[in-house]
């Protein structure tokens, strides 16, 4: 039983490591930092293999929101770190600059590259809530548009991705 | 519904679409449809992680037995109730025990200081003591000498000196003369404490010549000097002269006894 497990995982690995390492490098933008998200990823969801719910998703949905929640937690701390050894007492993370969304160390490639195409208010508030975390909330405050506006842009760009991922 | 899968709904949003799936079968299968095309756009854009995660993740998993256990990288979510009530009883027995600790420190601080005044009383009465035993000594001494048979005692004072020339005529020494060996003790009863430098002396009158009997300081305790021998003498007195006594009497005469 051991055994077989543990083959089975080998596999899981083999499968699906490049898709999930894929997404959390386009969060991160760090070779070494997902290397190492991708290893706790892998390790935690063998941990976790048991509170999986297949009635809510498949296995893939639930491996990919692992991945993207331990990245979002990474980047959120480097951040963090980067921000104390700065002056200023504001953070990276609060102000998004145009042009900052296409980040240039890692080839914008998978979704990243499907975000260009859309139009660049919707960019932003999926930047935002996808690779950076954000709530509906915290979206809304930051970018100062009412929290009603921020479900509905996402919605449509939401529906727009979905177009071109077929 | 995609925020859904994609992890961007809010708790109670998605809790809502998850009743939405057991209540409408077409939802779930919407999402499902969803969820395998976003599976096959994910691989479709796969990167190739390095190979030493692999080798790395293969060894973490070695280490726990079975998939599914969560117990070693159980999160730290809050305590269990028995482990936080555990929690609740140290603090309070930590925070006891800090006012205890107060309190004996107060206690101990009391007893310090207590314990040092009763070592300063003690030095006082150790003092005051030995005081009392040498008073006791002296007085001793001089009962001794009075029930001796062969002590003379002669009584020197101020009054006595002629033409009024003692400095202070109330002055008082008594003298005891012991006629079997010559040994002559002298006590002091009243004399002006000295001036720096000075010291009295003691003389023997014998046929107009004084002898001298030896100097003396202002005893401390009334107590009997040891004087000179003075084998023969018709008066006994006492003299003012400087510090270590003079071979002659030149200084004022205080005291004066006939024998």
């Amino acid at each position: 039983m051991k055994n077989r497990d543990n083959a089975a995982f080998a596999y899981l690995y083999d499968h699906y490591s490049g898709a999930l390492y894929n997404i959390i490098l386009q969060i991160l933008n760090d070779t070494e930092l997902a290397s190492d998200v991708l290893q706790e990823v892998f390790v935690n969801i063998w941990r976790k293999m048991d509170i999986y719910d297949s009635g809510k998703g498949r296995l893939f949905t639930w491996m990919l929101n692992i991945a993207r929640n331990a990245s979002i937690d990474t980047l959120r701390s480097k951040t963090y770190q980067n921000s104390r050894k700065n002056q200023s007492i504001e953070g990276n993370v609060d102000v998004l600059r145009p042009g900052d969304t296409t980040r240039t160390s890692v080839d914008a490639i998978g979704l990243r590259r499907v975000l260009e195409k859309l139009k660049d208010e919707q960019r932003r508030l999926i930047d935002l809530a996808y690779f950076k975390g954000y709530t509906h909330e915290e979206i809304a405050a930051l970018e100062q548009i009412p929290l009603g506006t921020v479900k509905t842009r996402i919605r449509n760009a939401l529906i727009q991705l979905r177009a071109y991922l077929k | 519904m995609e925020s859904y899968v994609l992890g961007l709904a809010n708790e109670a949003d998605g809790a809502e679409f998850e009743q939405y799936c057991i209540t409408h079968p077409e939802v779930k299968a919407a999402r499902i449809a969803f969820e395998t095309e976003l599976e096959q756009f994910a691989l479709a854009n796969a990167t190739a992680a390095p190979a030493v995660v692999r080798t790395a993740v293969l060894e973490q998993i070695a280490e726990s037995p079975v998939a599914g256990n969560d117990a070693v990288s159980a999160p730290v979510v809050g305590m269990r109730p028995w482990v936080r009530s555990l929690a609740a009883t140290s603090v309070i027995l930590l925070i006891g025990s800090a006012i205890l600790n107060i309190y004996y420190y107060n206690k101990y601080r009391e007893s310090s200081q207590a314990y040092n005044r009763l070592l300063s009383q003690q030095t006082g009465l150790v003092k005051n003591n030995n005081l009392l035993q040498a008073r006791l000594e002296a007085s001793e001494q001089t009962i001794a000498m009075l029930s001796n048979p062969n002590m003379k005692m002669i009584k020197m004072a101020g009054d006595a000196v002629p033409a009024r020339g003692s400095p202070d005529t109330s002055s008082m020494a008594m003298v005891y003369w012991d006629m079997q060996s010559k040994d002559v003790y002298l006590m002091v009863h009243h004399l002006p404490q000295p001036a720096a430098g000075k010291q009295y002396q003691l003389w023997a009158m014998v046929n107009g010549q004084p002898i001298d009997a030896g100097v003396f300081d202002m005893p401390e305790t009334s107590g009997m000097m040891k004087m000179k021998k003075v084998p023969e003498a018709q008066l006994f007195a006492v003299t003012l002269e400087k510090k270590g006594g003079s071979p002659v009497p030149k200084g004022p005469m205080y005291v004066l006894g006939k024998t």
